[in-house]
């Protein structure tokens, strides 16, 4: 099964419903379950603990696929994949912040970060970017 | 705390084409999404179908498996959605796409809205009172 394939099977998975359930064998930390029944009850975070515990692997297998659809698209297709500058202005964009109107500022922070940090995430780049912004006293 | 991210027409055709010049602009917003729904924010991409329409996404055509592929979810043009669309359509004299996501960012529960559009002014337009975060490609 290649990478596609399996993005396909788990994606048929998750929309087929959730109607169907079984009891599993899976072995979660008591503590970790403990916590869940805990934010339930004290904190009505899900209508149960199988509601919150469903929820968080969906939400974390659509992650798992959109990131895996995102790197077999630049894969194959490299001038579609984005610099960490893109992303720190996508990033900006989403979240309205008050440097997103600037996006040479932020490629700038982007070329900086990205030369000592190759791992940098968008984030870092725009604190970068807005420490940059703050005049010296 | 949902964030949700709509999709315009442009930015689906720029989406769906490696060769767009957008494309790069909204693969990067597509992938700071599946990054922070990675990270466990509650973040999803949807298309309201009668964008959907007037991009000519069709899901059972191959041409389209990259965005059925990045769970880019439905968001139907059902009673409740066709009633507030009409009213933006007969008030802002915008096309049924547009009235859709008007609609759209009018009925959600998201604590916040994103569209990524070629037209800033029309999302204004059909958001009324609603705030709303845009992304202008």
């Amino acid at each position: 099964m290649d990478v596609l394939q399996a993005v396909d099977r788990i994606t048929e998975l998750l929309e087929s419903g959730i109607g169907q359930t079984s009891n599993t064998s899976m072995r979660i930390p008591t503590a970790l379950r403990d916590a869940a029944a805990v934010a339930v009850r004290e904190l009505g975070a899900a209508s149960s603990t199988t509601a919150l515990t469903t929820a968080a692997l969906r939400a974390s297998l659509e992650a798992v696929v959109m990131r895996a659809v995102l790197d077999d698209h630049v894969r194959q297709h490299p001038e579609a994949r984005p610099t960490l500058g893109d992303l720190a202005i996508a990033a900006a964009e989403l979240d309205g912040h008050p440097l997103a109107g600037e996006p040479a500022r932020i490629r700038q922070a982007a070329v900086e970060v990205e030369a000592r940090h190759p791992d940098a995430e968008p984030e870092d780049v725009l604190l970068w970017a807005e420490a940059r912004a703050i005049p010296a006293s | 705390m949902t964030h949700l991210i709509v999709l315009d027409n442009e930015a689906v055709q720029a989406l769906s084409d490696p060769a767009h010049k957008k494309h790069v602009r909204v693969i990067s917003h597509v992938r700071v999404a599946a990054d922070r729904k990675s990270r466990g924010l509650p973040i999803r991409i949807v298309v309201p179908t009668a964008v959907r329409v007037e991009a000519g996404w069709d899901r059972t055509e191959p041409a389209w498996a990259l965005l059925n592929r990045l769970l880019i979810g439905d968001i139907t043009l059902d009673g409740l959605n066709a009633n507030i669309a009409a009213s933006i359509r007969q008030d802002a004299r915008v096309p049924v796409a547009d009235a859709h996501i008007g609609a759209v960012i009018q009925a959600t529960t998201a604590a916040k809205v994103t569209v990524v559009t070629s037209d800033p002014g029309d999302v204004r337009r059909v958001a009324a009172d609603r705030e709303v975060n845009v992304i202008t490609i």
